[in-house]
């Protein structure tokens, strides 16, 4: 009795054994950029012809993917395939796309879609498609004046980003920053903006005095700066939209180093007098101005974290420039950089996860992040001089500005817009129509 | 004076002619050979030799990993939860991009209307709870299992083939190494290899979320992919899972990109179901 | 064999001795001219607000102490400024291009607040100077060594009038 229940239950777990199911762990995969086809948008002869009128462009649709395929190509997450290996013509891989043609060039992923002229405006259809699994992952229209046609593009670009990486992408926003012309011991300084890739550059001063970070305010539409106006330093509020400005707050000194708090009520900067800068802010709707730190030593470089409960600034009070965080009201002053060299100019990732910094250390500049205690540094770019990082909104990439080092006639100056992103590998230079400093990164203009 | 400058230069040229006496005995120094690089052939062998000794290790740093990454999670609250906007779909819906005025300076677009539907907190506790669970279960097992087996092993032989069986579900890579039922590790690490090539990691996912996708396939006997099943795709539409959907889709990806899959040669039987778990970040992180 | 090799390692020994000795001549020569200890010590860039009376003084990296220099450089604009009564001055300061611009700021204008104290303790009111920090936004040296870093880490006396 007892021997036949033995084998029984031995039959009974016996299958079971043999087809257990093999697991198999996949921890690597190559980090190459996803390869990715963006055929460009078809467009109807008659489409073609009234925007060839409007717009001074011979082919509006592959414009726009030129766009959506730059964007991608930047962020250092995708590789847009060579269109001359595209073996579908755009107007028929927009209606079905033989997902083998794709799949022989190696794609993963297909861009489509089509462009049309409908009561005067510019109607934009696209479809993501996944080649391997062979189906529609997205497909989205637009329609708009066509002077907007960039954006578009940006935008297509930003749906794709976050179908494919899971997160919000950051190609349709803006750059704000200070354009720089003439020799290094008189440089002219303008405010600028444009478009994220450069286009649609435009200056918002003169020249007349000196101007130094500007900062966008979180809906993108004001910005707060430093301008020498009549020789006083001090921080300015400019409206875009109206393009007026006012001086904030009322100081018996140069106030500088300002940015705008996660709600945008205030502004927060530093004020400088009898050799001691500390750390005030001013609300800008009742005008209130509040004192946040008190201590004789240089307090400046303020920046919120994104809840608005903390604040990072850096301070020499140890006797060289580091890294300290507070509690927004001043209390809790904790110092976090505890690495080698000088540290400065922190700046709260919009995720809050980590803090944007510069560092001086042995006659190098660095740019890194580390975690809002300190732990975790990690130093992205090395080089002569580049300093004031500003992050992207979704918190993955870093703009910042890169000067050269001149000759021993003090010769071959310049300064120039770069950006890297959070793993260091994907360094470009963002082309600016003039030398450019203080660079400072919108909010998505489309939410 | 000038005794001095006899005796300095005396004194120098002693010193040059020591380190030039000395520099040829540094040159007889062996020669660096350079490091022979390996390459790393991998053999397919129907059973593997060392069954045992590098799966316990394996488990045993599995834990430790779970452990690590425990302590991690409950040690700093997210600071920040971040809104996921799940956007639907659908064609011919127009989203309007507005106006501009020429002329002005350009303003953000609030009027950029899309379908959108629900916001939801992203987070799922249930998750979490459930990894503590396992990982606790995991080493009371381990931890009891040796003393157990010893203690009953006099006992009835039903007794002990349950204990067996017990042991089988919870030490299964030990089991299958040892009996065959499972892939050698050169077959593993053949497959493994092959993937590892196909799969392009979505480098925007955060390395510091839980996210593993683990998918069963269903395979031919020449390793071409009968279907796929995403074990636990309920995750996959979920809102506020779109880190866990671009995984999974790059997943499947990789599956499609590298078919038909490196097989061993026989024992279709053995593999015909394989369930292979997708962890991008010890690459994440790195 | 033996013989060449050890004649040839003799050369090898002269030549870095040599290139060394190149090194430490070239320095001494280029710097210590014009330098003491990381403060500029020469006077191609100063201006004279009068006859013996140098417009700026200079500092070391990252400080704001006053060197004796300096304060003797002050001490003469202290007496030409308590002569000309009518005078009232802007006290510029300055830093070098090697910090982040918010911090220099602040620097430059701790930089000209010290000389501004000096001048203070040398009976000239406060009503009468004013100080304007320019960071290192207005280099009067171009170049990207330290000889002209130590130039432009300077606060400088201008005439407000």
């Amino acid at each position: 009795m007892k021997k036949k229940f033995i084998i029984l239950f031995l039959l009974l777990i016996l299958p079971i054994k043999v087809f257990a199911l093999i697991e198999v762990d996949i921890t690597r995969g190559n980090l190459n950029p996803l390869p990715l086809a963006v055929s460009p948008l078809s467009i109807d002869n008659k489409s073609k012809k009234s925007f060839e009128k409007i717009l001074k462009k011979e082919n509006i649709g592959s414009e726009i993917s030129t766009i959506v395929e730059n964007n991608l190509r930047t962020s250092g997450l995708f590789n847009p395939l060579n269109k001359d290996a595209f073996l579908q013509a755009p107007e028929i891989a927009n209606l079905k796309p033989r997902f083998e043609d794709w799949n022989l060039i190696k794609a993963q992923a297909l861009i489509t879609g089509k462009v049309t002229y409908v009561d005067e405006k510019l109607r934009v259809e696209f479809r993501l498609w996944d080649v391997l699994a062979a189906k529609e992952m997205m497909a989205l229209a637009f329609t708009t004046v066509p002077n907007n046609w960039r954006r578009v593009g940006h935008i297509i670009s930003d749906k794709v980003y976050e179908r494919l990486t899971g997160e919000k992408g950051y190609f349709d926003t803006r750059i704000i920053y200070v354009a720089e012309e003439g020799p290094k011991t008189q440089r002219k300084k303008r405010l600028a903006i444009m478009d994220q890739d450069g286009a649609n550059n435009k200056f918002l001063t003169l020249g007349n005095e000196l101007v130094l970070t500007p900062r966008f305010n979180p809906t993108s539409q004001m910005v707060t700066y430093l301008s020498y106006f009549k020789n006083l330093p001090r921080v300015y509020l400019l409206d875009i939209e109206t393009g007026t400005q006012e001086v904030v707050g009322d100081f018996p000194g140069m106030t500088f180093a300002p940015r705008f708090s996660p709600n945008g009520k205030k502004i927060i900067m530093s004020f400088a007098k009898d050799g001691k800068s500390d750390i005030y802010t001013m609300d800008l709707e009742n005008r209130i101005v509040e004192r946040i730190t008190n201590h004789p030593s240089i307090d400046t470089s303020p920046s919120y974290s994104p809840n608005g409960k903390f604040i990072a600034f850096n301070s020499d009070r140890s006797g060289y420039q580091q890294i300290y965080i507070m509690k927004s009201d001043g209390k809790n002053v904790k110092r976090i950089s505890f690495g080698n060299g000088i540290y400065g100019t922190p700046v709260w990732s919009p995720r809050g996860d980590l803090i944007a910094f510069t560092k001086l250390h042995k006659g190098k500049f660095y740019i890194g992040v580390m975690r809002t205690d300190g732990t975790g540094e990690r130093l992205l770019t090395e080089n002569y001089y580049q300093e004031a990082p500003s992050w992207s909104p979704n918190g993955r990439v870093l703009i910042f500005y890169r000067e050269t080092k001149t000759n021993s006639k003090g010769e071959g100056f310049s300064a120039k817009l770069w950006s890297i992103d959070l793993t260091g590998y994907n360094e470009r230079l963002v082309k600016t129509v003039t030398d450019a400093s203080d660079p400072s990164w919108s909010s998505l203009l489309s939410n | 004076m000038n005794r001095s400058i006899i005796i300095s230069s005396a004194l120098h040229g002693i010193l040059i002619f020591i380190t030039a006496m000395s520099l040829p005995f540094l040159a007889k120094k062996p020669l660096d050979i350079p490091p022979i690089v390996s390459v790393e052939l991998i053999q397919i062998t129907e059973k593997t030799n060392i069954p045992f000794a590098p799966k316990a290790k394996k488990i045993i740093e599995k834990i430790k990993e779970k452990e690590k990454k425990l302590v991690s999670e409950q040690a700093p609250p997210k600071k920040v939860k971040k809104n996921k906007t799940k956007t639907v779909v659908a064609l011919d819906q127009n989203s309007e991009i507005e106006n501009q005025r020429p002329d002005a300076i350009p303003l953000p677009e609030k009027n950029v209307k899309k379908i959108k539907t629900k916001k939801e907190k992203k987070q799922n506790p249930d998750k979490v709870d459930e990894e503590v669970k396992q990982v606790s279960e995991f080493e009371k097992k381990e931890l009891f299992d040796p003393t157990n087996i010893a203690a009953l092993i006099d006992k009835s032989k039903v007794d002990s083939a349950e204990v067996v069986k017990k042991n089988d579900d919870i030490t299964q890579d030990k089991d299958r190494s040892i009996e065959n039922t499972g892939l050698t590790l050169s077959e593993e690490d053949a497959l493994k290899a092959q993937i590892f090539g196909c799969w392009s990691i979505p480098l925007g996912l955060p390395y510091n979320e839980d996210l593993l996708v683990r998918i069963k396939l269903m395979l031919e006997p020449d390793g071409s992919v009968k279907k796929t099943e995403i074990l636990d795709h309920a995750r996959m539409n979920k809102p506020g899972q779109g880190f866990y959907k671009v995984l999974a889709e790059s997943a499947l990806r990789a599956v499609k990109l590298c078919q038909p899959l490196r097989v061993p040669t026989t024992g279709y039987e053995r593999w015909k179901e394989l369930q292979l778990n997708f962890d991008a970040r010890e690459m994440l992180e790195g | 064999m033996i013989l060449s090799k050890i004649f040839k390692n003799t050369l090898l020994v002269l030549a870095s001795c040599l290139v060394l000795t190149a090194c430490a001549t070239k320095k001494v020569d280029t710097v210590g001219g014009q330098m003491q200890s990381d403060v500029y010590t020469g006077t191609d860039t100063v201006e004279y607000l009068a006859d013996g009376v140098p417009d700026r003084v200079f500092f070391a990296t990252n400080e704001t102490v006053l060197t004796t220099a300096s304060r003797e450089t002050l001490r003469a604009q202290a007496t030409w400024l308590r002569k000309n009564s009518n005078i009232n001055v802007v006290l510029e300061g300055h830093a070098d291009e090697r910090g982040t611009r918010e911090y220099n700021l602040a620097l430059g204008e701790r930089r000209a607040n010290s000389a501004k104290d000096y001048l203070m303790t040398y009976g000239i009111s406060s009503d009468r100077i004013s100080v304007l920090s320019y960071g290192k936004e207005r280099p009067v040296d171009a170049g990207s060594n330290p000889l002209a870093w130590s130039k432009n880490r300077r606060s400088v006396t201008v005439k407000a009038n």
